[in-house]
């Protein structure tokens, strides 16, 4: 290796340093204490348990509805985060430049704001009997049961959800317009094709790669949402929003038990897996 | 290669620098000279109650030179995994404060020090003074593992403006609280004589905000039990508490006098005046005081059921096991320090755990504080298992499903019954274990 490599591993170091002892070590010994019974408040030492940790998760039906809560989450959350920061984004590109700045700076701030302040208020927006929105709802005779119904309660989540992080993936989507040259728009215009076309043959696939990429970042965040749920409805009404993190940390940090909270840890790491290949295996095929 | 040489001696100076960091940061930690006993205090205080608890351990560290006390506050919320952690590494601090629920837990961890020897000593802490329930709450095994510093019982929070509105007043036309299931009844009615358009009433009689409290504080009204005496099994789908759930479902879905619950914000209703009465803790005394145009009472909680009873939590101060002599000893005379002026720490919204303190003419002019702390007699606290809180999550989900009406009182207690025995079972066998 030359000292142009070496340098590189240089610059790297720190962060590996850190990836490795913060991530992946973790990650490893987790898979160690899923496979023993491991309850804190006991004083005796864990016992090795095989695979009855997997077992007891596989035959829970509070764990299967926290997976069901977490994948009806990404499935209404991620397609609508795309579309609409692609919407928002295409809006963006479209104003003149300093218009442009200001709309960047009207989207982007909630990302910054932290998941428990952001939580608290919109908790209290969402108080069907003295909250904001149906305060504002009121003279129209509209009272929504935005967090006591089993049926609306992860809708209001996304909605939520959809107001805090939709900065983020339009400053990439934005970015990956800027990319797209020109000329090809030009040279379609002089050809006779009208926005809609333009936006079909040129701009979406021009775009394809970040879109992927953002659709893949936002699935495995989607797979991981703790902060909202845990804020604004505690998993309620009636664990209808209880995702499968809040159940893990409730398992393991309140309960104290170790063993089955890494157990359904790497469970959902696997399905998070699973996506993320398939993901990946796309985006691969796609830029060769 | 200039520009490769500069890199990495930036990177050389990165490395450098966070050592320094690292350096500066374990200096920290040591104790600063020998006379003096340095020791932590760790508790959950974040609100405006850490910054009278400051105030306090201020003016300790003036009055002991040779103790110097470093308090560390963190949120509830993750104050017991930190504490937990710490505990099991032996890095827990000298002095920390536990929920009264929470020693079952903790203490069979096996860092908390039971404190009856010290009791026995006299350094400035009368045990006997601490009210008799209270004290129990710290017991386990027959050793006790903290003096408690307060007690904060469940009561009564009533808006005199809505109560003067709809007529609910004694004879000098002042707001009259309920003290009697009859006049409870009588209260909810008036209050939500009013109807809008849709059918709800204008203001609402009480709305449930903490359901746990709520529910367990009249199932004990109606004698109910949550475990068999022996702890061998739960008993939450015993009549008492069936009958006591169903009386809570009929104020929402017969009645109408409370809204279906909805998160722990229900609270805010009561504070913007839409609401009669909500029962909670003292310890939310401090929200109300700073809403200026609210005009509300304190009472102790009405019996509403057979039998009075409010359920109450007690901040314990407890000692880490494993201290030497003079640490002990420090650590003692902070926590007697404490104790004896626990009216200080009450002023913000608690109730003294001392006898003598409740007597006080300063003790019995705070209005709240007083009211409900007539309840004391009749308190309760969560059951002393180990695995409280995944009781209290069955409890939780049993009384929303009952009060939303997705299953009766009945099915939603025998539910949460059987998730209950599931694990005391699984308690049992590792226990059990060799």
């Amino acid at each position: 290796m030359n000292a142009r490599t070496w340098t590189g591993y240089a610059f790297l170091a720190p962060y590996l340093l850190l990836f490795a002892a913060f991530v992946i070590a973790p990650l490893f010994y987790g898979l160690g204490i899923s496979l023993f019974e491991w309850e804190m408040l006991s004083p005796a030492p864990p016992r090795f348990a095989g695979l009855a940790n997997y077992a007891e998760a596989l035959h829970s039906d509070r764990f299967w509805k926290a997976l069901y809560a977490t994948a009806r989450f990404v499935v209404l959350c991620v397609p609508l985060t795309i579309s609409l920061s692609l919407a928002a984004a295409l809006g963006i590109h479209a104003t003149p430049r300093v218009r442009q700045t200001i709309y960047r700076a009207a989207y982007f701030p909630p990302t910054i704001i932290s998941i428990s302040v952001a939580g608290i208020l919109w908790r209290w927006f969402f108080n069907s009997e003295f909250g904001l929105f149906n305060a504002l709802a009121a003279p129209f005779g509209v009272k929504i049961p935005w967090l006591s119904e089993t049926s609306l309660a992860m809708w209001a989540i996304v909605l939520m959800t959809l107001w805090w992080t939709l900065g983020g993936p339009i400053v990439v989507l934005l970015a990956g317009l800027n990319q797209i040259p020109r000329q090809y728009y030009e040279a379609a215009a002089i050809d006779g094709a009208g926005p809609m076309r333009r936006f079909l043959h040129i701009t979406l696939p021009q775009l394809r790669p970040i879109l992927l990429f953002v659709s893949i970042m936002n699935i495995i965040g989607s797979f991981q949402v703790f902060g909202q749920t845990f804020m604004i409805t505690r998993g309620g009404p009636e664990h209808s929003t209880r995702v499968l993190v809040q159940y893990i940390y409730e398992t393991a940090f309140t309960n104290y038990r170790m063993g089955y909270g890494s157990a359904m840890s790497w469970l959902l790491f696997a399905v998070i897996a699973v996506f993320a290949i398939i993901q990946f295996r796309i985006l691969r095929e796609d830029l060769q | 290669m200039k520009r490769l040489r500069a890199s990495s001696t930036l990177s050389g100076m990165t490395a450098i620098a966070a050592l320094g960091i690292f350096a500066i940061a374990g200096a920290g930690c040591r104790h600063s000279d020998s006379q003096t006993v340095a020791l932590r205090f760790w508790n959950g205080f974040t609100g405006p109650d850490g910054r009278t608890m400051l105030a306090i351990v201020k003016k300790f560290n003036a009055e002991h030179p040779d103790i110097q006390v470093r308090m560390q506050r963190m949120d509830w919320g993750t104050y017991y995994n930190k504490l937990f952690v710490a505990g099991l590494g032996k890095r827990a601090p000298e002095v920390f404060i536990l929920h009264a629920d929470n020693i079952e837990r903790f203490a069979r961890a096996g860092f908390v020090r039971p404190i009856d020897d010290l009791c026995a000593g006299q350094d400035g802490l009368d045990v006997s003074d601490i009210l008799p329930n209270v004290w129990a709450a710290t017991e386990r095994q027959g050793r006790h593992f903290g003096v408690p510093l307060d007690v904060h019982p469940f009561g009564m929070y009533y808006n005199k403006t809505l109560f003067r509105k709809c007529g609910i007043v004694d004879a000098h036309g002042e707001a009259a609280p309920p003290r009697t299931r009859d006049e409870f009844m009588d209260a909810l009615a008036k209050l939500t004589a009013a109807k809008k358009p849709n059918g709800d009433p204008q203001t609402w009689g009480m709305v449930f905000t903490w359901l746990r409290t709520n529910a367990a504080t009249l199932m004990q009204q109606w004698g109910g039990r949550f475990f068999t005496p022996d702890y061998s099994a739960c008993a939450l789908n015993a009549p008492e508490n069936v009958a006591a759930l169903q009386f809570c479902v009929d104020l929402v879905q017969k009645h109408r006098y409370a809204p279906p619950p909805e998160t722990y914000d229900s609270w805010i209703g009561f504070r913007q005046g839409n609401v009669g009465i909500v029962f909670e803790g003292i310890y939310m005394l401090g929200d109300l005081r700073r809403q200026q145009d609210l005009d509300y009472g304190a009472a102790p909680m009405p019996q509403i059921g057979p039998l009075p009873a409010a359920w109450a939590g007690s901040h314990v101060l407890c000692l880490r096991e494993g201290l030497d002599d003079a640490a002990t000893r420090a650590a003692w005379t902070f926590i007697a320090y404490l104790s004896n002026h626990a009216l200080d720490w009450c002023d913000g919204g608690q109730i003294p755990s001392r006898a003598s303190l409740l007597k006080t003419d300063r003790f019995q002019s705070m209005p709240a504080q007083s009211e409900f702390a007539k309840a004391l007699p009749h308190i309760f606290y969560m059951p002393r298992v180990p695995f409280v809180f995944e009781f209290q999550t069955e409890l939780d989900i049993a009384v929303e499903k009952a009060l939303r009406r997705t299953a009766s009182p009945q099915a939603a207690l025998d539910a949460a019954t059987a998730r209950v025995n599931e694990i005391i079972a699984r308690h049992t066998a590792w226990s059990a274990a060799p």
